[in-house]
């Protein structure tokens, strides 16, 4: 076996492997950084590159964009509030609001640090727990995941900022926003035209809700300018800061690696959940959205933590859990592989000459970090009057570009005014988006397992799993009444 | 004078037209998948792409554009220029849709059908360990549970709920209530659905279920399909166990193009596909997807029209739309 090790470490080494995956976290990196371009995108459109490249690399070089594009997403969520990517929403909860006060570099190496950690971690999961955790996401079934989700959706609880109340009504928008087109039988829901049948993407909800009312509030109110925020400074993150936050950068790879493996559910669930998770079981869980470094540890680690794992169930069981993965298996069909358990046994140099060059790539992911970090405090010397427009184009383009679309622009433009509207009106805007991913997943696993139990609601507390997330749900639930109500109480007193 | 400025201008049109069909294509063709990246038809219509553009000389560009089961894909492309510059890669959905939906947005007959690229094999399938050695054994077994076992399917009247479907109604079952279906979105969540032992069996593409054939996790009970498969000679097809409504469904692959295509690029695609028919690089991908190409030797219009109304017939029987 070791053997087989040292003969992959060779064939992997090459100059022209190391090369192929700095250009594919390179790249995945700044394509995640640029508002409305999608690690999905990215995927898709380096497919027809591998037709004409060996296995491990073309594989190697998907994988690269994938985690890149999944970090690349955390910079423009620190330094201009618009997560690049949806997986990055709640890392710009506490990353912007720390460029404000003028630590974008902290925030930036913090997420760059976690996202390496997870990353790592993921690799090693994906290598050495890959059977024992696809036989886990495979006792996922409906019930599990509905309850699972569920479970996630209580991050909304902690993500409301000041009233709990508003961001209830924040959350329940989006998921009323998520039931628009088909649902999985086939009727359609607000299919008012012909595009709404296919029902809203996430990019431009997520560009439209986070990046427009930005842009909209420096046109409408002529907010000043601050130039402070994209500064970088000298800030490093210390020992003790990042010490702080292991804790929690642990638990988000844990999530992240564990939500990975489960097919479906991907990066963008994993951080919110380890986001919510973190905020309620931390010392400093008062100060979140406030500007707090773990914050920002929570949700890279968990996003990165998953990248790695969604390869479990493709390796392990040959099923993709997401588009992604569903493209890397097109590729490994392309190349004549097959991935299954059977691909452990015919091509198990092939397989420990990926799981080394994934090894690599966590590496260089830190380096492509560090330097694109760099190439993006230049963006702090461009005028506000200049930099507003520009991401304006970028993100009409990216939205544009993604699937030529003139409905998603629509979208995009609808969803900066509703976004605006819910500033003005101060109801978050975080809840919103978890509840428009999770919603879908949650809905269709509910009625699966109806489907399943032919109308039985038993089943939703059928199998071990569910008990657990049930129990979990309703201590988080009664957490956060009590907590409510302790501050309700509070306020009286200070009015009396 | 008259008559000699209109001849001429008729003469200048002409030659226009005919200086057209020399040129084209100018520029890359974009091929619009109707269903999204990484399922079956993006991997056909990829290697469609690959394998045409030496013949053709220019690039072929894919795009995505999945939605309401393919309609969004093949509303863009009918309404985009007749050109020869925005083509389709149509699916069996593109006869099956507007054959159970009257409401669907595209009709069958909506396009220039260029021509045949692959006939898909479903496969119906159950967990390796089922105690069910035969379709028999599992119809039994159906008739037996009272609706309790569920398949998995992407949706009642999906290409992979007809295949359950017909096969139910074939052996004298209540097609809709014989079995439950839970629906799944793509061939990935459908393959998993069955191998976590969530469902008790499905029948969906095979490029889905071959490695998990493959592997020993499942067994493979019957194919849809016109003859038996290479890899699976001794799994036997829905006609010849005499399940008739079965065996007339399968999956397909084909180049459809907007209406009133100019005849000059017609011939010119069909000579692509011609040679695309024994390129080796597009036989290899099409045996890599477990599909069999049938680039040449299926007349499209009549094959389309001849699907639109098995569908539309059994829609009618089983009652999703009014006979």
């Amino acid at each position: 076996m070791l053997n087989d090790i040292l003969m992959a470490l060779q064939a992997v080494a090459t100059l022209e492997n190391l090369l192929i995956m700095i250009a594919g976290i390179w790249g995945g990196v700044i394509i995640g950084a640029i508002p409305g371009m999608t690690g999905t995108m990215a995927v898709t459109l380096a497919l027809p590159f591998t037709f004409y490249m060996d296995p491990v690399p073309s594989i190697l070089m998907l994988v690269a964009l994938y985690k890149g594009s999944t970090y690349g997403g955390s910079v423009s969520a620190i330094l201009i509030k618009t997560p690049g990517t949806a997986s990055a929403a709640c890392t710009a909860l506490d990353g912007y609001p720390l460029a404000q006060q003028g630590k974008a570099g902290k925030a930036l190496n913090m997420a760059l640090y976690s996202s390496v950690t997870g990353d790592f971690i993921s690799n090693l999961s994906l290598i050495f727990l890959a059977a024992p955790l696809a036989i886990l996401a495979l006792r996922v079934g409906p019930p599990e995941y509905f309850m699972l989700m569920l479970f996630a959706l209580t991050t909304v609880a902690g993500v409301s900022g000041n009233s709990l109340l508003l961001g209830l009504v924040s959350a329940a928008m989006g998921l009323l926003l998520a039931t628009a087109g088909e649902d999985i039988y086939g009727s359609f829901r607000f299919a008012f035209t012909e595009d709404m049948q296919a029902g809203l993407s996430v990019a431009p909800v997520l560009i439209g809700l986070f990046a427009l009312p930005e842009l909209i509030k420096m046109i409408v109110m002529r907010a000043a300018p601050d130039n402070e925020t994209a500064k970088l400074g000298d800030q490093k993150v210390s020992r003790a800061e990042f010490m702080r936050s292991f804790k929690s950068i642990l638990r988000g790879s844990s999530i992240g690696v564990i939500m990975g493996a489960i097919p479906g559910i991907g990066p963008s669930a994993a951080a919110f959940f380890s986001y919510g998770e973190a905020q309620r079981s931390s010392k400093n869980g008062k100060n979140f959205g406030k500007g707090e470094l773990e914050g920002i540890a929570a949700s890279e680690s968990a996003n990165n933590g998953a990248c790695g794992a969604t390869m479990i169930p493709l390796l392990a069981l040959g099923v993709p859990g997401d588009v992604i993965t569903g493209v890397m298996l097109g590729a490994f069909m392309i190349q004549g592989l097959t991935p299954g358990p059977l691909l452990f046994q015919t091509n198990i140099h092939e397989i420990y000459m990926l799981f080394i060059g994934m090894l690599f790539s966590s590496v260089l992911l830190f380096g492509a970090g560090k330097l694109t970090m760099r190439m993006f405090s230049y963006v702090a010397h461009i005028p506000q009057t200049l930099l507003t427009p520009t991401v304006l184009l970028l993100c009409l383009f990216g939205i544009y570009s993604i699937s030529s679309s003139m409905f998603d622009v629509t979208v995009l433009l609808i969803m900066g005014c509703v976004g605006f509207g819910m500033f003005l009106l101060n109801i978050p805007a975080a809840p919103f988006l978890i509840a428009f991913i999770l919603g879908p997943m949650i809905e269709d696993n509910l009625r699966r397992a109806l489907a399943i139990s032919r109308g039985e609601p038993g089943i939703l507390l059928s199998s071990p799993i569910t008990w657990v997330f049930a129990a979990l749900i309703i201590f988080v639930v009664t957490l956060t009444v009590r907590r409510e109500i302790h501050k309700a109480k509070e306020r009286k007193g200070e009015v009396a | 004078m008259k008559k000699l400025i209109t001849g001429l201008t008729l003469a200048a049109t002409m030659a226009a037209g005919a200086a057209f069909a020399a040129d084209y294509p100018e520029k890359a063709v974009t091929l619009v998948i109707p269903y999204g990246p990484g399922g079956a038809s993006d991997l056909a219509g990829r290697a469609l792409s690959e394998s045409a553009k030496p013949y053709l000389g220019q690039p072929v560009t894919v795009v995505n554009k999945p939605g309401a089961g393919g309609m969004n894909g093949a509303r863009f492309v009918t309404e985009s220029d007749a050109d020869g510059y925005t083509l389709l890669l149509a699916r069996v959905g593109m006869a099956l849709t507007p054959a159970v939906n009257p409401q669907a947005s595209v009709d069958w007959d909506a396009y220039t059908f260029v021509g045949a690229l692959e006939a898909t094999p479903m496969i119906l399938a159950v967990k390796s360990d089922a105690p069910y050695e035969t379709v028999k054994d599992l119809t039994d077994a159906v008739t037996e549970s009272g609706g309790r076992m569920a398949y998995a399917a992407s949706g009642a009247t999906s290409i992979d709920g007809f295949t359950v479907q017909t096969l139910l109604s074939d052996a004298g079952l209540d097609p809709l209530t014989a079995a439950t279906l839970v629906p799944y979105k793509g061939g990935g969540a459908l393959a998993t659905a069955l191998l976590g032992g969530h469902v008790d069996f499905l029948a969906i593409s095979a490029g889905s279920l071959m490695p998990h054939i493959e592997s020993g996790d499942m067994k493979a009970l019957m194919v849809f399909a016109p003859s038996r498969m290479d890899n699976l000679p001794d799994v036997p097809t829905a006609s010849e166990l005499g399940y008739e409504q079965a065996g007339q469904v399968t999956g397909w692959s084909a180049l459809y193009a907007p209406k009133d295509l100019p005849a000059d690029v017609v011939a010119k695609w069909q000579g692509v596909l011609e040679q695309v028919a024994t390129d080796e690089t597009w036989l290899t991908l099409a045996e890599r997807r477990g599909s069999i190409s049938t680039v040449g030797s299926i007349d499209m219009p009549a094959y389309a029209k001849a699907q639109y109304e098995l569908f539309n017939g059994l829609a009618k029987k089983f009652g999703y739309i009014p006979e």
